[in-house]
C-alpha cells in the first residue's frame, strides 16, 4: 500500500467518525428534554443510592454496638449475681422487642407482583404494596406468631409500614420490593391455615383474581429469624 | 508477465471496499452505542416518578437521622459498661429494661401527643389497622385505642360483634391515644380525620394535641412455646 493510498484511508476514516459522532450528536440534542430529565432522575437515584447505602453501614454499626454491649454485659454479669438477674430479665425483654435472633418452627410467606392488566392504565394494583405485608404480619401474629421477619427485616413492637406503589418501607430501613418473604416463627399449623383461608386477606385475593398477585406459603420445622438492626428510641415516651 | 498488470487494479478495489466497509460498520457502531446508552437509562428509570423518589429521600434521610441517634445511644452506654464495675452494668441494664418495658407496651406511659375520636358505624378491623398503622408510620411512640394497649403484634381482629383488640371487643367510638412527636402525629391526623369524615360511615372523626397524655393500660408479655433464641 502506498502513502497516497493510507493517507486517503485515513481520511476517510476521519471523516466518517466525525459524521457519525455529529449523526449521533444529532439524535441527542433531538431527545433534549428527555435527556434532562434523565439527568434529574439520575441526580435523584444517585441520592438514594448514597443514602441507602449510609443506611446500610448505620444498621451495620448499630448490630455491631449491640453485640460489643452484650459481651460487656455478660462479662459484668459474671462477677455480680444482682447483674446476671439483671440481665436475665433483660435479655427477656430483648427477645420480645426482637433484639437477638431467633429460630423455631414456623411458615413462610411469599408475596409476589402480578401483571398489569390491560385497560388498568395507571392503577398499581397488581404490585405488593405495604398494606400488603401489614396485613399478612398481623394476620400472622393474630394466629399467634412469636416472632416475624419481612425480607431479613425483623419486627417490633414499634414497626410501622409506608411506601408508595410497589416499594415497601419497614421502620427506619430501605425499601423492599417484590418479591416479599414474610417468615414467621410459632404454631406453624394454625398460621397456614389462617393464610390458606379464603376469607382472610381480602384485598389480597381479590387482587390475586384480577392482577395474578402471587400469594404462596410453605411450611418449615426450623426457621431463622435474624435480630433487628435498626432504631427502637421513643424519646416523647416517659414511664409513668 | 500479462497477468500482474491485470490483477494489481483489482487488488486494490477490494482493499478499498474492505476498508470503507470496516469504517461504515464502525460509523454504525458508534451511533448504535451513542443511542443505545440513552436509551438504557430511560429504561432502567421505568417505574419510578420522581414524586416517590423525593419521598423516598425524605424517609432515608428521617431513618438516618434516627440510626445515627440510636448509634449515639448505644456507644453511650458501651463506654458506660467500659469506664465502669458492676454498678455501672447495673444501672445500664435497668434503663434498658425501663425502656423495652415502655417499647413493649408493660408499664404506663406519658408524654406529649394527639388523642383521635372516631365515632362510625361499620368499620372494620382493617380500618383500625390502617389508622394504626399510619400514626405509628408518622411519629406515635406509644398507642393505645379505648384503653386497651396497641404494638405491632397485638391482635386487632374482626369477630361477629365488631372489632377486638387482643380478643376484647371495642365498642364505638375509638379514641385512639397517641404519645410521641405531637406536630408529626397531628400532621397525620389531620389528614386522616379530613378523609374520615368524608366516609359515609363516619359520624364524627376529631383530634386534638395535649401536652401530656397519658397511657395506663398495658399489655401482659406471653412466654415464647416455639421460638428459640439462636
Amino acid at each position: 500500500m502506498t502513502r497516497r493510498q493510507t493517507f486517503s484511508i485515513v481520511v476517510v476514516a476521519v471523516v466518517a467518525l466525525t459524521t457519525g459522532f455529529l449523526v449521533a450528536g444529532q439524535v441527542k440534542a433531538q431527545l433534549l428534554i428527555p435527556s434532562n430529565q434523565v439527568a434529574r432522575y439520575q441526580a435523584l437515584v444517585r441520592s438514594v443510592q448514597d443514602l441507602e447505602a449510609t443506611n446500610a453501614d448505620a444498621r451495620a454499626k448499630i448490630a455491631a454496638l449491640r453485640a460489643q454491649i452484650d459481651a460487656l454485659e455478660t462479662e459484668a454479669a459474671g462477677r455480680s449475681a444482682a447483674t446476671q438477674a439483671l440481665r436475665n430479665q433483660v435479655s427477656d425483654l430483648r427477645a420480645h422487642a426482637g433484639l437477638t435472633a431467633m429460630h423455631g418452627p414456623g411458615i413462610e410467606v411469599r408475596l409476589a407482583n402480578g401483571v398489569p392488566g390491560p385497560d388498568t392504565g395507571g392503577q398499581t394494583g397488581y404490585l405488593v404494596n405495604y398494606q400488603d405485608v401489614q396485613d399478612v404480619v398481623n394476620l400472622l401474629f393474630a394466629q399467634g406468631a412469636e416472632g416475624i421477619s419481612v425480607n431479613g427485616r425483623r419486627i417490633t413492637p414499634l414497626t410501622a409500614y409506608s411506601g408508595s406503589a410497589g416499594q415497601v418501607i419497614i421502620d427506619q430501613g430501605p425499601p423492599l420490593s417484590s418479591p416479599i418473604k414474610v417468615t414467621a416463627v410459632g404454631d406453624r399449623n394454625r398460621m397456614a391455615a389462617a393464610i390458606d383461608d379464603s376469607s382472610a386477606l381480602p384485598d389480597i385475593r381479590a387482587r390475586q383474581v384480577q392482577f395474578e398477585l402471587h400469594l404462596t406459603f410453605v411450611g418449615s420445622p426450623d426457621l431463622s429469624l435474624p435480630s433487628y438492626d435498626s432504631s427502637l428510641r421513643i424519646p416523647h415516651v416517659s414511664a409513668s | 508477465m500479462s497477468a500482474r498488470p491485470r490483477l494489481a487494479p483489482r487488488r486494490r478495489t477490494s482493499g478499498r471496499a474492505v476498508s470503507v466497509w470496516l469504517i461504515a460498520l464502525l460509523v454504525a457502531l458508534v451511533a448504535t452505542i451513542q443511542i443505545r446508552s440513552e436509551a438504557e437509562v430511560e429504561r432502567s428509570l421505568v417505574g419510578i416518578d420522581t414524586t416517590s423518589l423525593a419521598f423516598l429521600i425524605d424517609d432515608l434521610h428521617r431513618a438516618n437521622d434516627s440510626l445515627l441517634a440510636e448509634s449515639v445511644d448505644l456507644a453511650q452506654r458501651k463506654a458506660t459498661l467500659e469506664s465502669g464495675g458492676s454498678g455501672a452494668a447495673d444501672q445500664v441494664l435497668s434503663d434498658e429494661a425501663k425502656h423495652l418495658r415502655a417499647v413493649e407496651g408493660l408499664v404506663p406511659v406519658h408524654g406529649p401527643g394527639v388523642v383521635i375520636v372516631i365515632d362510625a358505624a361499620g368499620l372494620k378491623a382493617l380500618d383500625l389497622q390502617d389508622a394504626l398503622n399510619n400514626l405509628a408510620a408518622g411519629g406515635a411512640e406509644a398507642m393505645a385505642v379505648n384503653d386497651r394497649r396497641v404494638v405491632a403484634g397485638v391482635p386487632i381482629e374482626q369477630t361477629g360483634s365488631g372489632v377486638a383488640i387482643d380478643g376484647v371487643s371495642i365498642a364505638t367510638p375509638w379514641t385512639i391515644t397517641t404519645i410521641g412527636d405531637a406536630t408529626r402525629i397531628a400532621e397525620v391526623a389531620d389528614v386522616m380525620t379530613q378523609q374520615l369524615r368524608a366516609d359515609r360511615r363516619v359520624r364524627q372523626a376529631s383530634y386534638r394535641v395535649e401536652a401530656d397524655v397519658s397511657i395506663q393500660a398495658v399489655i401482659s408479655e406471653r412466654p415464647f412455646v416455639y421460638a428459640v433464641g439462636s
